[in-house]
């Protein structure tokens, strides 16, 4: 009885798992990625061309800036920090209505500054959309559009992936106290790998559940509040959010040149939240009745509400607060429920330790889905036996499996490096830096998975992981030429965010190398009655 | 077991259908709307939170109730048992919700 539910589970594993698990690798690498997606626009942002205003100057370019384009008074930002992905000190975006709300290529930006004779002048921004392109892939499984029906695809990948979790949970817990821990390294491949994937899966698992429940969620959020909408709400959940209507007799139109001047607003905001790190200052509707600035910030101490920090909504012409709902640690505790559902699937809580932890158990968890489809693999290899002492040829499904695993997983790997490095090395060349970063990647992911499918598995492997320490080590490679030959025209930034970058991927690129070597090792000397041993002319 | 000993005949358990269709079906479509009235449930017995927050919450425990059903329905003996068992906690669920006096 106990081993019939094990039986049964083990098959729900192991279908849902061969599914899903080399989207998830795509999801998990890019997502690990993700994390550090402030660094990596910084590391890619040329050097900024014009003098940023000084933030004492600020109140005056709002002033300039708004007397000519009044449009931009709905809604623009006043940076607070100054790195190297911030353009203008001042900058709007016009988003196209017709737009999905997802998508990112729909919003025009423009920035403002103070020309020498204290006139606005007006620019239209082209920021690095890197970091946008990495997170779009991580959120919706390597596909290049984050729109309803790839996030459907995305939500069907997750459901599929907490099937995994569980059952995989179920299939080990009866053998848990005697396999856990046990990592038996020997001529038992299979039993190694087996060990191995349930360390590594045991031990991320709550990770692992919280990432599998809040990717359902972001698939199906819409579908499930207008569900509840009808059931439960009665139809008033879309006016739930908006605010009471202004009193008629619209109110004369406020002139921008009384509100408080932003470091007087930082002031303010400082004295009603001493933790928060202010970035940025959101303004909305200065004109109208219901003005109002959000002072966004970082606090390392709290739950953040959302992935860029949280915030304190003022009064910009009075400073009184009038929101901290979404203030990092003032938050009361149901929505501070809400916020932990976001933090803990962002790591927007604890600072730079726990962006490292969701770094490495990302990786951690591509690693465990390219380890499930090996599992898959080595399950149904064809042994050489006394009788029979050729290799036999193997199921040609595996075969396939392993050439497809191989290709997909390094595919992406290598893309995504490539579109990094692409990002400094064409730009200015290329006008559509956009269509760049995902021509660069899509043609390194096809391409890489052509090649795996052209060789033998375990060939392929060892090629593409070279490819990948490679792309992987122009990254440093490109910052350390921009320094050694200035006339490249690259540039090469020395803050510890972006040089972050370049050791970080220094260190991946060493990783690849040695997973490229021992690959090759295993070539050489491993069982020739395996599809990683097959030669170029596969026996299909 | 050996034949030496002449024991009861003890019936053995069955063996558990597999029933893969039947059994996905019904922790999908049935998990779904057990999810969505237990949600309603709670939406119902909390009234005094704000809406945005309380449809938040109420949202946010759709899915791990959905896939936890989904997740558990293999261990059911059968498909038929599978549905008879979700539909039966679907009925209550929302015989629940209708008993509740309608508030707002």
């Amino acid at each position: 009885m106990k081993a019939d539910y094990i039986r049964i589970y083990k098959s729900v594993h192991t279908w849902t798992g061969l599914i899903s698990g080399m989207a998830l690798f795509i999801a998990f690498y890019a997502g690990a990625l993700t994390v550090f997606k402030e660094p990596i626009v910084r590391w890619v942002s040329p050097p900024s061309q014009a003098r940023l205003v000084p933030l004492a100057d600020a109140q005056t370019l709002i002033q300039q800036a708004l007397a000519s384009r009044p449009d931009a008074a709905k809604s623009f930002v006043i940076h607070v920090r100054d790195d190297e992905s911030v353009a203008q000190r001042m900058e709007w975006q016009i988003r196209d209505p017709q737009a999905d709300d997802h998508d990112e290529s729909a919003t025009r930006r423009y920035g403002a500054t103070l020309d020498a004779a204290g006139q606005a002048q007006f620019q239209e921004l082209n920021p690095s959309i890197l970091g946008e392109f990495i997170d779009v892939l991580h959120r919706v499984v390597g596909l290049p559009v984050d729109s309803d029906p790839n996030r459907w695809i995305m939500g069907v990948i997750a459901v599929l992936y907490t099937l995994a979790l569980v059952s995989g949970v179920v299939v080990l817990l009866p053998s848990l106290v005697k396999d856990f821990f046990a990592l038996r390294v020997g001529k038992n491949l299979k039993r190694m790998w087996l060990d191995a994937h349930n360390v590594v899966g045991i031990v991320s698992l709550p990770f692992h559940l919280v990432m599998a429940l809040t990717a359902v969620v972001f698939a199906y959020h819409d579908q499930i509040y207008g569900l509840q909408d009808r059931l439960i709400h009665n139809g008033q959940w879309a006016s739930a959010f908006q605010r009471p209507a202004a009193q008629s007799g619209a109110a004369p139109s406020r002139d921008p040149a009384h509100m408080l001047s932003p470091p007087a607003l930082l002031d303010t905001a400082q004295a009603a939240a001493p933790g928060l790190r202010p970035t940025a200052l959101e303004y909305q509707n200065v004109t109208g009745p219901r003005a109002v600035v959000r002072v966004w910030g970082k606090d390392p101490t709290a739950v953040a509400p959302r992935a860029l920090g949280g915030f304190i909504a003022l009064d910009p012409y009075s400073g009184k607060p009038l929101n901290t709902d979404y203030l990092p640690g003032r938050q009361d505790t149901p929505n501070l429920l809400i916020s932990s559902f976001f933090a803990l699937h962002m790591a927007s809580f604890g600072g730079s330790a726990v962006q490292w932890m969701y770094f490495l158990l990302g990786m951690a968890g591509a690693w465990l889905f390219y380890t499930g489809n090996l599992l898959w693999i080595e399950t149904r290899r064809r042994k050489q036996t006394r009788q029979n002492p050729l290799p036999p040829a193997q199921r040609l499904d595996t075969l396939l499996m392993a050439h497809a695993t191989v290709g997909i997983c390094l595919g992406c790997v290598c893309g995504i490096s490539l579109t990094i490095v692409g990002g400094k090395w064409l730009h200015g060349i290329v006008q559509d830096m956009r269509n760049c970063h995902m021509l660069l990647y899509y043609a390194a992911f096809f391409g890489c998975i052509a090649w795996a499918f052209c060789r033998s598995p375990g060939r392929a492997a060892v090629h593409l992981l070279w490819a990948a320490a490679l792309l992987t080590l122009c990254i440093p490679a490109t910052t350390l030429l921009a320094w050694l030959i200035p006339s490249l025209g690259l540039w090469g930034h020395t803050s510890a965010a972006t040089l972050g970058v370049d050791l970080t991927a220094f260190a991946g690129a060493l990783c690849f190398s040695w997973m490229a070597r021992a690959t090759a090792r295993r070539l050489a000397r491993g069982p020739a009655d395996s599809v990683w041993a097959g030669k170029d002319s596969s026996t299909y | 077991m050996s034949d030496a000993h002449a024991k009861p005949v003890r019936h053995k358990t069955p063996p558990i259908r597999r029933d893969w269709l039947a059994k996905t079906l019904a922790g999908t479509v049935l998990g779904a709307t057990l999810a969505l009235g237990v949600s309603g449930l709670y939406s119902h017995l909390h009234a005094g939170l704000a809406l945005p927050t309380r449809g938040q919450l109420a949202m946010w425990m759709v899915p791990p109730i959905w896939l936890g059903a989904l997740s558990g329905v293999y261990f059911f003996s059968s498909g038929l048992r599978a549905w008879l068992w979700l539909g039966a906690g679907n009925a209550l669920v929302y015989g629940a919700l209708l008993a509740l006096p309608q508030t707002g």
